[in-house]
């Protein structure tokens, strides 16, 4: 499929604007700062970890949604791009858990 | 899909979106869906590696502390050009699609500067690094525990090799792009770069808070 003799049909869905594109960055500049905070500021463990990753979470899905225009395409599409790592994520958890309480235990 | 259909037809069970791959993906190319494809199997192995981190980490006694070995202000420094350098090259994008060749090959120039910025920091980074004795396979330091310089080096550099592709990759397109192949709102495979350029950013993102900010326990 010869992507250089037309333009493609995809440029036609109305594309985010120039002004939509520094939002989001003016937003992940925000998310990044806070991230920077939360990280010098003496909270709990716990409380720093959910936050830093809801933060990076943030960050990531601002990146693919906008600048990667996931927010323009299809809902399968989105699907097939956010169920694997959607799978890992819970599979991270369990096992990261499971190691950190069997360490705990050994103790 | 009629349901009285169902029986003669067997096809008509299955969802209209899900029929033709093509209608399920709208108006996006075969190569745009492929880059995709593509990225979620990176993904995973990013994910493999991440993964094996967190389990190390969190079945070790005495994991140091990111902030005593590495420097979290540079590395946040390296952050920010990342981020800016996915802006540069959304705009390079939108510059494309509005069928300018030069405001285009501008911006493709601007992300890859902040690729190779990037780069820089990691192998300033790396070199401090090294003279320290953290290296990736050694007992050099008293007290430090060999997983963490393993698992740091080889997610880093592993994310440092992609942003090196994605620098040489937006090259070809520069180059590309001066020759006026993707003149005339033809911004298909600009986007695609652009969708590598991307992943390589929320990458780091994630490496960032993983590796550098998540803090051990005090």
């Amino acid at each position: 499929m010869s992507e250089a003799a037309h333009p493609h049909p995809s440029a036609a869905h109305q594309p985010h604007s120039r002004k939509e594109y520094f939002a989001v960055f003016g937003a992940l500049c925000v998310l990044t700062a806070l991230e920077i905070g939360v990280y010098y500021t003496h909270i709990s463990q716990g409380l720093m970890i959910s936050a830093l990753i809801l933060l990076a979470l943030a960050k990531a899905g601002a990146v693919a949604l906008f600048f990667m225009h996931l927010k323009l395409e299809t809902r399968v599409l989105r699907i097939v791009v956010f169920s694997p790592p959607a799978l890992v994520a819970i599979y991270a958890l369990v096992l990261i858990l499971e190691n950190s309480w069997r360490f705990m235990t050994s103790l | 899909m009629t349901a009285t259909d169902a029986h003669a037809d067997p096809l008509s069970r299955i969802p209209e979106a899900l029929r033709d791959p093509r209608d399920g993906f709208g108006s996006a190319s075969l190569g745009k869906i492929g880059m995709w494809i593509f990225l979620v199997t990176d993904c995973m192995t990013f994910s493999g590696l991440l993964l094996a981190y967190g389990i190390l980490r969190a079945g070790t006694p005495h994991w140091p502390a990111a902030s005593s070995w590495l420097g979290i202000p540079l590395t946040a420094w390296n952050t920010f050009v990342l981020i800016v350098s996915s802006v540069m090259m959304v705009l390079a994008f939108s510059a494309c699609q509005e069928g300018n060749r030069k405001r285009t090959a501008l911006f493709l120039g601007l992300t890859m500067l902040g690729g190779l910025m990037f780069l820089g920091g990691q192998a300033v980074e790396y070199t401090d690094l090294i003279r320290h004795g953290f290296v990736l396979y050694g007992n050099k330091i008293p007290g430090m525990t060999p997983a963490a310089q393993s698992t740091f080096f080889v997610v880093t550099s592993f994310h440092g090799c992609h942003v090196f592709t994605g620098v040489v990759y937006l090259g070809v397109m520069l180059v590309n792009t001066l020759r006026g192949k993707y003149d005339g709102g033809n911004s298909n495979s600009i986007e695609i770069a652009g969708l590598f350029w991307h992943f390589v950013d929320l990458i780091w993102i994630l490496v960032f808070t993983f590796v550098y900010l998540i803090p051990v326990a005090s």
